[in-house]
């Protein structure tokens, strides 16, 4: 599973980032954010397991696969 | 009468409306009253529809008296949270954005209710836009949890929950993208049914992520949900994910109860969970005992660990939610309530790489929930993880996270039931999920039927609203 990176290029993903989707992130919301981006990293790591790739989303979409994982 | 109006349950008021001795009009001024007289403790009302639900009334009692039957929601008081469009009604998602948001369409869950009969009450309060509270930086105050006013009712559907254990509706609509439904019913002692992805049409209701979003009912009791549900389920066209397949017969099993079945009971999702309390897993472990006495056979299964589920579902759900606002958050940030803020911008971090690692990981996951399903007629766990936790402890200025493990089974799309299965010391509700296979509703809500009938927790009210109110 890939490594959360250390706080400084959490810091630099975040700011680009949000530059990226033209966000201009407040100081006094700043902190907040930055842990809650660490918890979307952390989650983001847990999706990247070894998996085969007949695994694969375009049958999500699909009523079926979703429901009864035909 | 021998029993407070509020206490008859829909199919008890409906027969009461059938033979004369009650009407519409009586049925809906108690409630009225009560929502008078309760609703300033726990904020459950943003808009009440009293003139219009009066019309409503007398129009049922008109049809009743000229043997118009239109089904069991006719002259039923209703009410629905304040995301579900309403022709006419306000409806602003509890935010500053859409204050004069007044609809010229009924979502198809409203216009359904509508045109057979049933009595509108007003639009409920949720968290912001179904995710972002409770705040009390928002246009209208959150709603609050009528066994213990000082504690949150949960969300995003805390007005329909707080306005069911209230007694102020038998039955209110809420929506579920990762827990909404069941997570107000577990905090506030009610049912709460998610029904099946694409059961439901979510037309008219504002989104909040496409492919994890679900319309579904809170009620007081197991047969109340399942009579709305016969009521909104259904095909419906113009609704991408919408389901064509038979109705199935949503009452069909209520009295039916549990032996024979097979249940699964992954209890390693929440016995050894983080902060859940002691009192909960005892009373899923008693659970489990009551429905083995009654005839069941229940075993512990394992799944894939309980965190891949939440992690996929928030992935989906931020990134989703995020796309639909992106121009709001570039244009007006600042409008929307601080936890909003907190929650949904996280979306704009989420990569196509990450979304798409999710999808692949979804698909894995609905394959190990069915794959039980095939062994196991239903499946029973924790619904929230704690009895709800005070306003107090709700940190305003960062992202609020609430013990509950209900993402699951919107990723994978199965129906799933949060009931109340006995209070805490502190005299707050507990509560437990039954989860089934895809469109067999009528399972999930006989197990529940057989369980409430078993437990009789219905039965008691919260405290403080039956002291304000008859």
């Amino acid at each position: 599973m890939p490594e959360i990176p250390a706080e400084d290029a959490l810091e630099t993903e975040f700011d680009a980032l949000a530059a990226r989707a033209g966000l201009a992130v407040p100081d006094s919301r700043r902190a907040a954010m930055l842990q809650s981006f660490k918890d979307l990293k952390r989650m983001t790591a847990l999706m990247r397991q070894p998996r085969t790739a007949a695994n694969e989303p375009a049958g999500s979409y699909s009523l079926l696969s979703i429901t009864r994982s035909l | 009468m021998t029993k407070a109006l509020h206490d008859y349950s829909i199919a008890e008021a409906g027969a009461l409306l059938r033979n004369g001795t009650l009407t519409s009009t009586a049925l809906t001024k108690h409630a009225l009253e009560r929502i008078k007289a309760i609703d300033p403790t726990i904020n459950s009302f943003i808009t009440v529809t009293a003139e219009s639900a009066l019309t409503e009334a007398a129009a049922a009692d008109d049809a009743f008296a000229k043997g118009i039957d239109k089904g069991p929601m006719q002259g039923i008081p209703h009410a629905l949270k304040d995301i579900y469009g309403t022709a006419g009604i306000r409806t602003t998602c509890h935010s500053k954005l859409l204050l004069d948001n007044v609809p010229t369409e009924d979502s198809v869950v409203a216009a359904k209710f509508k045109a057979q009969g049933a009595v509108l009450l007003g639009k409920l309060a949720t968290h912001e836009f179904a995710i972002g509270g409770p705040s009390f930086d928002l246009p209208f105050p959150p709603a609050r949890n009528p066994w213990n006013p000082d504690h949150i009712p949960g969300g995003s559907s805390s007005g329909s929950g707080a306005a069911v254990a209230a007694g102020l509706v038998r039955m209110a609509m809420g929506s579920d993208t990762g827990g909404s439904i069941r997570g107000p019913a577990g905090y506030c002692g009610t049912i709460g049914l998610k029904p099946t992805y694409g059961l439901v049409s979510r037309r008219g209701v504002f989104p909040l992520s496409y492919t994890l979003d679900h319309c579904g009912p809170l009620s007081w009791t197991v047969e109340d949900s399942a009579i709305a549900m016969e009521v909104i389920a259904g095909f419906d066209p113009l609704d991408p994910c919408s389901a064509d397949v038979p109705v199935p017969d949503f009452r069909g099993k209520l009295d039916k109860g549990v032996a024979g079945l097979r249940l699964g009971l992954p209890r390693h999702w929440f016995a050894q969970a983080d902060g859940v309390s002691a009192e909960t897993v005892r009373a899923i472990d008693d659970a489990a005992q009551t429905l083995a006495k009654l005839g069941a056979t229940v075993e512990e299964i394992e799944l894939p660990d309980y965190e891949l589920y939440n992690a996929c579902g928030r992935i989906i759900m931020l990134s989703e939610a995020f796309a639909i606002h992106e121009k709001d958050y570039q244009t007006r940030p600042f409008d929307y309530g601080e936890h909003t803020y907190l929650r949904m911008t996280m979306g704009a971090f989420v990569t196509a790489a990450d979304l798409t690692q999710a999808m692949r990981l979804r698909r894995e996951l609905s394959l190990a929930v069915n794959a039980k399903l095939k062994q196991y007629d239903a499946l029973i766990t924790a619904s929230t993880l704690t009895p709800a936790v005070p306003f107090a402890e709700v940190d305003p200025h960062g992202p609020p996270n609430f013990p509950i493990q209900t993402m699951p089974f919107d990723v994978t799309g199965n129906p799933a039931m949060s009931i109340p299965t006995g209070f805490s010391s502190s005299g707050l509700p507990l509560s437990m999920q039954i989860v089934g296979r895809a469109f067999d509703e009528p399972t999930v809500l006989g197990i529940g039927a057989a369980f409430e009938a078993a437990t009789a927790l219905n039965l008691r009210r919260p405290a403080s609203t039956v002291a304000q109110a008859a």
